[in-house]
């Protein structure tokens, strides 16, 4: 098991390297948000009440910009065909699986740092009630969502179609966890007590369970010939 | 000079049976099979499309055949993490390196898939050994071609496996580099590790091999000693028989 970890961490370290070097997911990732944000904030009728959508809102902002990293995620190791390397080593598929996640998420959850303050100074919100309950929510969709977009972004790459697939995947897939965070996060904001949200909770680690076993498995099957 | 270990005393180094392969409806590899005893070898010529690169793809691990199995030291060539993986190294016309990382931190990396201990200085040897040693720090981005193939001959070795796999390797190489290719495949025959070069340098495979093999269209039809072949006519048989056999 040590093994296995240390290969997931040597992994996700190796692309958290690449991207603090190069910066191009998080920059591109968060200016994407930032705009999905301004446009948001013209588009929206002025008489309507914004934190009554604001969850709605938040959530596909995050959707659309990791799945717009998502892509390069495996671009990464398409350049020299390093993904052929990973697959040569004596690395259990799921190890490699959980470092490609583990750096998703963090550079995902580095935008959602960025998307929420943004739209707290557009639409006036206050994320102050309940942070311990807000960042549950927060913490478990976006695990589940990059399960899934790891996943799916592995598929993708092996297609021709590349990016232009992964979010015809991988949407459909992802809308239980949309359905759950955003209903959750909307609650919050609107300062509805942690205790009406711990139902939501609860099914979003449910799907993090299921899509941690059923993609880590499924991986070596996604990226082996 | 590093001798490797030549493994198990029956179980040949690598062996094919039958290996066959199609994409669709198309053959790419019609039940290829050979055993290459520790410390043979061989190159593999033969013409663009001949399906060479999917035989070492298959060869090692990195391709499931359609029938037919492969393997090596006597273990099973198979999906997951099985210690064969250790005992082979692959050398592409790609290199599998992240231009960027530096030379360094790529083949760090590597060290840690493969579990290597010391590994500052084994990367460290690994550079001085490829003459890469005061570019340690740099990114690979900036190498020249031949620096990068290099640096992969690097990555390829520092888990020093007993069978290696070098497919095309002098592409985009060059003469500087070629020379230090030609060296570095001296070495690894003079250590005895088992080798399959798959080249269209007909010299350059020549002059390294034990044994010289030929495939057309997903078929060997040629597999004889290094000394049966005459290298002043190898070209121009070499030649007749793939026209023959196209």
């Amino acid at each position: 098991m040590a093994r296995f970890l240390a290969h997931a961490a040597a992994v996700a370290a190796k692309d958290l390297r690449l991207e603090m070097r190069s910066r191009e997911r998080i920059v591109s990732m968060g200016v994407f948000a930032v705009l999905v944000a301004v446009v948001f904030s013209f588009a929206l009728d002025p008489t309507i009440r914004a934190r009554g959508i604001a969850g709605a809102m938040i959530w596909v902002t995050v959707l659309f910009a990791g799945t717009l990293g998502l892509g390069r995620s495996f671009a990464l190791e398409a350049e020299q065909d390093a993904l052929q390397g990973l697959l040569l080593s004596p690395v259990d598929r799921g190890a490699l699986f959980l470092g490609k996640f583990a750096a998703n998420l963090v550079i995902v959850l580095g935008v959602e740092l960025v998307v929420f303050p943004v739209y707290a100074l557009f639409f006036g919100l206050d994320f102050r009630g309940s942070p311990a309950a807000l960042a549950g929510v927060v913490g478990l969709a976006t695990v589940g969502f990059m399960l899934l977009g790891t996943l799916f972004a592995a598929m993708s790459a092996h297609t021709r179609l590349g990016d232009t697939l992964l979010p015809i995947l991988l949407l459909p897939l992802l809308l239980p966890v949309v359905i759950f965070a955003a209903s959750a996060t909307q609650r919050l904001l609107v300062g509805r007590p942690p205790s009406e949200v711990m139902s939501a909770v609860k099914v979003l680690a449910a799907f993090d369970l299921l899509y941690l076993l059923v993609c880590t498995w499924a991986f070596g099957h996604v990226v082996e010939e | 000079m590093t001798t490797v270990d030549a493994g198990s005393a029956t179980a040949p180094a690598v062996e094919a049976r039958q290996v066959e392969k199609r994409y669709g409806p198309v053959p790419a590899l019609r039940g290829v099979s050979f055993s290459l005893a520790a410390g043979e070898f061989l190159t593999l010529f033969g013409p663009n499309g001949a399906g060479k690169t999917t035989l070492l793809r298959i060869l090692c691990g990195a391709v499931r055949p359609t029938r037919g199995s492969v393997h090596v030291e006597g273990e099973p060539v198979a999906d997951g993490e099985g210690g064969w993986r250790r005992r082979i190294g692959l050398l592409s016309h790609q290199t599998f390196l992240y231009p960027g990382l530096s030379a360094a931190e790529n083949l760090e990396f590597y060290a840690k898939l493969y579990d290597l201990p010391d590994r500052r200085a084994l990367v460290e040897r690994a550079l001085e050994g490829v003459g890469l040693a005061e570019r340690r720090g740099d990114l690979v981005r900036t190498f020249s071609r031949g620096m990068q193939q290099r640096l992969a001959v690097a990555r390829t070795l520092l888990h020093d496996p007993a069978v290696v796999f070098l497919d095309e390797p002098y592409t985009g190489l060059d003469p500087h580099a070629a020379a230090m290719l030609n060296r570095t495949l001296a070495r690894l025959r003079d250590e005895r590790r088992t080798v399959v070069l798959v080249t269209h340098n007909l010299s350059q495979g020549l002059e390294m091999a034990d044994r010289v093999a030929v495939q057309v269209r997903g078929r060997w039809i040629s597999d004889e000693p290094r000394g049966s072949v005459d290298a002043a006519a190898f070209e121009r048989v070499y030649t007749d028989r793939v026209a023959a056999a196209v």
